[in-house]
């Protein structure tokens, strides 16, 4: 404990220096950006930006990329309340009660509630990934290879079961990422696999320009297929008068707040995409709770406090499998390591003694982010509500050229353009045929740390599968892996079941 | 809606497939020693299976259930015109980036999106065009530095 609050006090040392203070507002900035633009999320956000850190050191490198992840969750509520079109999908919830407020002439209060909720939720978050993530680091350096494949092959199936409409269609594209993955050289042997004697596939496939293509090229396409004018609709931006809330409004979003930060924290640890299922656990939890229940769907404020608030002590909690583990547990955080080992950190147990300036560094610059968020996101949301205003078709070619260039400074490669252009059209696809980017771009990042993992097991073993089974944290984790992959399956019998208890009653 | 779900599973099949033939041809070594193949060659064959059985379930269901259960999420008939038109574009750029130069290509394709997406008059395009190419070329190749094609206007 002791220990942690001195870790802390340092990473504040770190994070105030005026470097670090600037990349931390960038990445608030741009989050919030991110999260107000419809059709560039927080995962393309931060592809986006990785090669903008190349020049820096590891710690301001990761404070302004988690700026971003946290930042949009900010920025994304803004539309939901102001347009009814959610900035990215952790704030579809909001646009239930969040857009009925603003019709009614609240959207002050409500963008105000949203901010103090992601500020609170935020700040709690971060305090319980400060007391959380040592010990758990401890724990984890129990796991050896056969823990690790069988937690990542938890998460994939977790992921896929939480993501998306039908379980194996997630399933499918979890394998097609671990393929794409195995394209290049084998981690172990140094052979070549996949790369047809072609030496730009050598290095394997980008996951930048998977994550490019699928969640920002794929967006874009999708928005050009829509009719122009689904963005056409006024902008109701409240004036900086109007956005205190009253005393009533405070009292009745506290619980709400409080409930929401413990729902997110909860939701982050686990697999899959936690700030989007947080918010819906935490809108059912305050309809259930309410005392006017009915209020909710026509402008109630704590289904907006709520789900906000989770939506970021998620993101705030979703930092801990990443820093302990050194395996994300969704696409945001997946961008993440791949930007940590592009600046020579691996996340994991060791990290927090390896590098603490990091691990400390940017747990403070994330407290310190969200101030400046509660900052920025009070008085200028005029500012970036009118950003909405840029028509669409507008704001689509910026957004691809910037895309396009953005992919060449990764590895100044025309080919790697080619490959984002590739997953571009594959994502604009899958949206269409409803099949899910996260478990794809997830395995793609995992993919390499799952085979060793496999490999290392089974050497260890003696080729004896018996290894995955026969140690505890193992066979918990493929247990729990089991129980998801069979839920689709055992849905319909305990339905059933609760149908014939009903009418037995 | 069938056809489709059903070519979608089909083309998943043959990509497990063609994996698993590939990866054939690779050392695949033992369990114990595991060859460069086997990690691939599993997940060929586990693609495979899991399609195979998304192919049976789409087979066995009736018709009229899967409309109703899977109803895509982009119901209405849309134009693939201007997608199709973006990724040509898209295309293009990448093909002449190097050889145009960044500042060109970047003009050139605002000019040709701006126009899909309906941007009718012709100054007002150029003009935005014009000022975006700037833009980015000062933000990327002045300021933040970056060496981009210079191609033909050589800057």
């Amino acid at each position: 404990m002791f220990e942690s609050l001195q870790g802390l006090m340092n990473g504040f040392g770190i994070a105030t220096t005026a470097q670090n203070l600037f990349y931390c507002l960038m990445g608030a900035i741009v989050g919030t950006l991110v999260g107000v633009l419809p059709g560039l999320g927080p995962i393309a956000g931060i592809a986006l930006l990785i090669p903008a850190t190349y020049g820096l050191n590891a710690t301001s490198a990761i404070i302004m990329l988690a700026g971003i992840y946290y930042g949009a969750m900010y920025g994304g509520s803004t539309t939901s309340i102001l347009l009814n079109v959610p900035g990215e999908t952790a704030s579809v919830i909001t646009c239930i009660d969040g857009y009925q407020m603003a019709q009614k002439g609240r959207a002050g209060p409500a963008l105000a509630m949203c901010a103090i909720g992601s500020f609170v939720a935020g700040t709690i978050g971060i305090f319980g990934l400060v007391f959380l993530a040592p010990p758990l680091a401890e724990a984890a350096l129990a796991f050896g290879p056969p823990e690790y494949f069988s937690l990542m092959a938890f998460g994939f199936i977790v992921l896929s079961n939480v993501t998306g409409t039908s379980l194996i269609k997630s399933l499918m594209m979890a394998v097609v990422g671990l393929i794409i993955g195995t394209i290049g050289l084998d981690p172990v042997a140094g052979d070549a696999r996949f790369a047809f004697d072609y030496a730009p596939l050598l290095g394997g496939i980008e996951f930048v320009a998977v994550a490019i293509g699928l969640f920002g090229i794929g967006e874009v396409l999708a928005n050009v297929e829509r009719p122009p004018e689904v963005l056409g609709q006024r902008v109701l931006v409240p004036r900086l008068r109007e956005l205190f809330p009253t005393l009533q409004d405070l009292k009745r979003s506290i619980g709400a707040i409080l409930r929401g930060t413990g729902i997110g924290f909860g939701v982050g640890l686990v697999p899959g995409p936690a700030p989007v299922i947080a918010t819906y656990a935490s809108y059912m939890t305050e309809k259930k709770v309410s005392k006017h229940p009915e209020e909710f769907g026509k402008g109630a404020i704590e289904g907006v406090a709520g789900p906000e608030s989770a939506n970021n002590s998620a993101c705030q909690s979703a930092f801990i499998p990443l820093f302990v583990l050194g395996i994300p547990f969704a696409p945001p955080t997946a961008i993440l390591l791949g930007a940590l080992m592009i600046h020579g950190v691996t996340p994991g147990p060791m990290m927090i003694g390896q590098h603490p300036e990091l691990f400390w560094g940017v747990i403070a610059s994330m407290y310190i982010g969200n101030f400046v968020l509660l900052l920025l996101n009070l008085p200028f949301v005029p500012f970036f509500a009118n950003i909405l205003r840029i028509p669409k078709n507008i704001l689509l070619p910026l957004v691809i050229l910037f895309c396009i260039t953005g992919m060449y400074t990764v590895n100044n490669s025309v080919f790697d353009i080619w490959m984002m252009l590739l997953f571009g059209a594959l994502g604009f696809m899958m949206r269409k045929w409803a099949y899910e980017g996260a478990p794809l771009l997830l395995a793609l990042v995992l993919g390499p740390k799952l085979e060793a993992a496999f490999r290392q097991s089974l050497m260890i073993s003696h080729g004896n599968f018996g290894i995955f089974v026969n140690r505890p944290v193992s066979l918990v984790f493929l247990l729990g892996a089991l129980i998801f992959l069979s839920a689709p399956l055992l849905k319909p019998v305990w339905r059933r079941a609760q149908g014939i208890r009903r009418k037995g009653g | 809606m069938k056809r489709d779900e059903t070519t979608v599973g089909i083309v998943i099949l043959i990509f497990g497939g063609v994996t698993t033939l590939l990866s054939l041809r690779m050392p695949i070594g033992t369990f114990r020693a595991a060859g460069t193949g086997l990690f691939p060659l599993l997940l060929g064959i586990i693609l495979m299976i899991l399609s195979g059985f998304f192919l049976l379930n789409l087979l066995l269901r009736k018709e009229k259930e899967l409309e109703k259960k899977e109803a895509p999420v982009e119901a209405a008939p849309r134009s693939l015109k201007p997608v199709i038109l973006f990724l040509g574009m898209m295309a293009l750029a990448a093909l002449f980036f190097n050889s145009l130069g960044y500042p060109l290509v970047a003009f050139l394709l605002m000019v040709a999106l701006l126009k899909i997406l309906g941007l009718k008059r012709w100054p007002v395009n150029i003009i935005l065009s014009l000022a975006t190419a700037a833009a980015s070329y000062f933000l990327f190749v002045q300021w933040l530095k970056i060496p981009l094609p210079k191609g033909w206007l050589g800057i």
